[in-house]
């Protein structure tokens, strides 16, 4: 797969391009943007052949939405990680529906103190994984793209649509709802009750 | 064990839990994925020379007027004239169906057909 040969321009000018016909403008968004959504579905699902699966689909509606995308708008990488946050979204759901709570997931038998701290990681990380996908969309939006993406206040409030004082607190509501979902678990996830 | 919150809005918890998930180690991205995208790429792309789809007639009427909100808006206006109006007429000597009475009606030159003027003359 060739790398990214013009790094310098702009991912809505290649869209336009792949718009026009331009098959070296799809080589380059596909270098470009299908890491980044398979990166960020990896973090959200934890599972490689999901993520695969939501990255192809994503890249597939940027392709499908590229003939009517209006320069300026939004950004693509803004665009892109909004379809693969609500992509991940239903899977997760789907998945939580289907979940056993995490005190009646049968422990292993004797298992070594590494196995043990890997295995309570990932059992954090998909509680925070179904509690983010129990969040509304903006809250979620606004909290991954600050920790996921390490947007500043600005770039979420310019993805969202509001103002950047309104992030703040649409980040601190996102944050409150996580706590209280897990909050719960929180013996089981390896934390003191406090 | 790390500590859990104790009292709401302590935000550290949640903090490291979001930041150990993004810090979580991503495999490379696997060649044939991208190979699936490319081709899938290639086999939606546009006619070469093609130009960027222009927005339907109705999107750029709705578009042009300062999108849906302000369609939602026009609607209501025309609505709420359109009422005033009609129920104004009354007022500047213009009478109308749903404010007549029936003596009104009765003496009004719509009343006033051949079959009418027929039964009164006997």
């Amino acid at each position: 797969m060739p790398l990214d040969t013009d790094p310098q321009t702009d991912d809505a000018d290649l869209l336009a391009a792949y718009a026009r016909g331009d098959a070296g403008a799809a080589r380059l968004l596909t270098v470009r943007l299908t890491p980044r959504a398979f990166g960020q579905a990896m973090r959200m699902l934890g599972d490689s052949g999901e993520a695969e699966d939501v990255a192809q689909e994503a890249m597939m509606r940027l392709w499908r939405v590229a003939p009517e995308w209006r320069h300026g708008e939004a950004k693509v990488t803004t665009w892109l990680f909004r379809v693969v946050a609500n992509l991940c979204t239903d899977r997760l759901r789907k998945r939580g529906r289907g979940a056993m709570p995490l005190d009646v997931v049968a422990e292993p038998e004797d298992p070594t103190p590494s196995v043990e701290i890997r295995m309570q990681d990932e059992a954090r990380r998909d509680a925070l994984r179904i509690a983010l996908a129990a969040l509304p969309e903006r809250q979620r939006v606004a909290v991954t793209m600050r920790h996921f993406e390490g947007a500043a206040n600005p770039e979420i409030a310019e993805a969202l649509g509001i103002s950047t004082e309104a992030v703040e607190s649409l980040t601190a509501r996102g944050k409150r709802a996580l706590a209280a979902a897990l909050k719960g678990q929180a013996a089981a996830l390896g934390y003191e009750e406090g | 064990m790390t500590k859990a919150p104790n009292r709401d809005g302590d935000d550290a918890w949640i903090d490291g839990m979001l930041d150990d998930l993004a810090r979580t180690p991503v495999p490379e991205t696997p060649d044939d994925l991208k190979a699936r995208v490319m081709e899938e790429a290639y086999a939606m792309l546009p006619a070469p020379g093609g130009q960027l789809a222009k927005a339907p007639w109705w999107r750029q009427i709705v578009e042009g007027i300062g999108g849906w909100m302000a369609v939602g808006g026009l609607v209501a206006a025309a609505a709420t004239g359109f009422v005033v109006g009609l129920g104004g007429l009354d007022s500047v000597g213009v009478s109308t169906p749903w404010t007549m009475t029936y003596e009104t009606y009765y003496d009004s030159p719509g009343s006033l057909d051949a079959f009418g003027w027929d039964m009164e003359e006997g």
